[in-house]
């Protein structure tokens, strides 16, 4: 009889193997090396950047120093609703998380990251002092600057000039970076980084001139493309990317500082390999590591031993007087009133 | 005699018991997962909606009404839910208007393409939601190919603004559910015996009459079905209303997914409780009332 799929009879040995075998090949994933230093479970939101991780962390740094890496992929609001989920349980599922400075202070501040230890990073002698914050550690930034279309519009010189009423609807901003928008537009208007209310009158005079509202980085790009609007304020970084893919756009840093977005690593207070999670952050300042980074995202290193060549300097396109003049964000400011100020955006602003 | 017929009884009686069990039994798993999987997660959703948000502790433990109360006294949330019923309703109606006729055809064909037609119908929903969008805003756009092809014959000057308005959301929200309606009207008109409509036809009766009198009346359960799944996928929408509403266009599902990202998880929770629970209102009284209306 001819033997098919559907009239295969195994012996009881033959089951008994099977479901060895099926055991044995479920927990192969999640059994280390025998030589291994331990795992590394890494959340990041995938994507190049991932790529990225994986070529000068990973596969440079930490799988030589015999460490293995497990990848934790999800977009930042899963992950970050993720870890305060887990926020309540002795361990946690993931070592080291990519955020930025602002989820950072949030996230710290409701008890959910661990304060960084500097004296267990061994380079954090060479990190910038200004990208040691206490609940993360960053890896790269870039700023929000002037971006324009060179065709239609001359360079702007500050916040005040790009968000002017006279643009009408060739300004465009971008809805998800509403706490950049409204804080640039208070330094606009002579304000602080601590207190938006300045900036709030000049925002809705622009809402009354006609300002596009677009809802995400991608659709601002298209927006330039097709010449629909012809300025705004987007990440230096970005310009250089959108630069490098066709688009006719040029970033002017603004004469107020420009605003610094920073990214970069974080630790669960209840990270599973917490030694592992350390040697993830020194690896990630390792000169080869941030190099890389800024050669292909554009971002400025943030350790003082990363040599830059000079026409890659010239491409990030920040001088050094205005690396210094960057601003940083209030965190505990936006952090406290980030509900209030998205209902702002949403009612007064929008509405 | 006698006693055979009782044994017989009592043998009908506990071969129904064992068929009742074995149906439990069958049953027992499945019941546990949609039980632990659906109820429990919902359980502590509901729980998190009577929490308090706080901006240091995101979420603080208390039982208080002030999220529900939040929502239904701001004029934003109110409106945010007005739109959100309004534009599922229109939806739903336009896709029984466009869909009836279309699953008519497709029901009575007796054409050997049929199943292809009824394959170009699913065809939409071999490709997921944002992906149809990303497709509707390469026709939308101010370059896109209506207003390019508009602007080339002349016929408009300036780019229409059709991005980002509520217009191209019901657009591309019809485009979604249509299939889902064609296909459960089909069904149900198979099922309704051809003859009795040339039974009316040859009676006197017009088409709008026999339509009015016969097919409607007999086509409920099909009519009814489609548009509570069609009322509820859209009232659920998520990525159509973001991706072709923008950012000043607000519909219930993205107002959850905002709120979740603004870490205010007690507020997220009760946005979504008052979704689901207009979703099942709505959907509970146009039941009801459809049933008790064409009643015969």
């Amino acid at each position: 009889m001819e033997k098919t799929f559907l009239s295969f009879n195994p012996s009881r040995r033959q089951v008994l193997q099977g479901v060895a075998a099926a055991g044995i090949a479920a927990g192969l994933p999640f059994a280390a090396r025998a030589d291994s230093k331990g795992r590394i479970v890494v959340g990041t939101s995938g994507g190049d950047y991932q790529h990225l991780v994986d070529q000068f962390i990973v596969d440079g740094v930490l799988k030589p120093a015999g460490w293995d890496v497990v990848d934790a992929v999800a977009n930042d609001l899963d992950r970050r609703n993720k870890m305060i989920a887990e926020a309540r349980l002795p361990r946690g599922t993931t070592d080291v998380q990519g955020l930025s400075a602002l989820a950072w202070f949030q996230m710290g501040q409701a008890g959910v990251l661990a304060e960084i230890d500097y004296s267990r990073l061994k380079n954090a002698a060479n990190l910038l002092p200004s990208m040691k914050y206490p609940y993360g550690v960053g890896s790269g930034y870039t700023a929000a600057v002037g971006l324009y279309n060179p065709k239609l519009i001359e360079a702007p010189k500050s916040y005040k000039e790009i968000l002017d009423p006279k643009h009408g609807d060739k300004l465009g901003l971008i809805d998800i970076q509403y706490q950049y928008v409204m804080t640039a537009a208070s330094l606009a208007m002579g304000g602080t980084v601590h207190d938006v209310e300045p900036g709030k009158a000049l925002l809705l005079e622009l809402r009354k001139a006609g300002v596009r509202i677009y809802p995400t980085n991608e659709a601002f790009a298209q927006g330039l493309k097709t010449e629909e609007c012809s300025l705004g304020i987007m990440w230096k970084a970005r310009a250089v990317q959108w630069k490098d893919a066709g688009i006719n756009v040029a970033g002017a840093v603004p004469s107020e500082g420009a605003l610094k977005f920073v990214l970069g690593w974080s630790v669960p207070k209840n990270a599973p390999n917490a030694d592992g999670a350390y040697a993830f952050l020194d690896a990630m300042l390792e000169k080869p590591a941030q190099e890389g980074f800024a050669t292909k995202l554009g971002y400025p290193p943030t350790v003082t031993n990363a040599e830059i060549a000079p026409e890659l300097n010239e491409r990030m396109g920040f001088s050094k007087e205005q690396l210094a003049a960057l601003v940083d964000l209030d965190y505990a400011y936006l952090s406290e009133n980030d509900i209030a100020l998205r209902d702002w955006w949403n009612k007064s602003f929008k509405g | 005699m006698a006693v055979a017929t009782t044994i017989t009884a009592s043998g009908t009686d506990e071969g129904r018991n064992v068929t009742r069990l074995s149906a439990s039994a069958l049953m027992g798993p499945a019941t546990a997962i949609v039980a632990l999987g659906l109820l429990i997660p919902i359980l502590i959703l509901f729980r998190y909606s009577l929490n308090q948000y706080s901006a240091r502790g995101l979420m603080i433990d208390a039982v208080t009404a002030e999220n529900y109360v939040k929502f239904f006294v701001d004029p934003y949330y109110r409106t945010v839910l007005y739109t959100t019923v309004r534009v599922a309703f229109i939806c739903t109606v336009a896709c029984l208007v466009l869909g009836f006729p279309l699953a008519y055809v497709l029901a009575r064909t007796r054409s050997r393409f049929k199943n292809l037609m009824i394959m170009l119908i699913v065809l939409p929903m071999f490709v997921n939601n944002a992906v149809r969008a990303a497709g509707w805003m390469t026709l939308f756009g101010s370059k896109g190919m209506i207003n390019t092809g508009l602007m080339s014959f002349g016929i408009i000057t300036q780019p229409i603004e059709m991005m980002y308005t509520e217009t191209a959301v019901i657009i591309g929200l019809v485009a979604i559910n249509l299939p889902v309606m064609v296909l459960t009207l089909q069904s149900v008109i198979e099922g309704i015996d051809h003859s009795l409509e040339e039974a009316a036809l040859s009676l006197g009766a017009g088409p709008w009459i026999m339509f009015r009198r016969v097919l409607w009346p007999m086509a409920l359960p099909g009519i009814l079905a489609g548009t509570i799944l069609t009322f509820i996928l859209a009232v659920n929408a998520y990525a159509t209303p973001v991706l072709l509403g923008g950012p000043k266009f607000m519909m219930m599902a993205p107002l959850v997914y905002e709120q979740f990202q603004l870490n205010n998880w007690p507020f997220g929770a009760a946005v979504a409780f008052v979704l689901m629970a207009t979703t099942l209102i709505l959907t509970a009284i146009t039941n009801f009332w459809m049933q008790r209306r064409y009643r015969r």
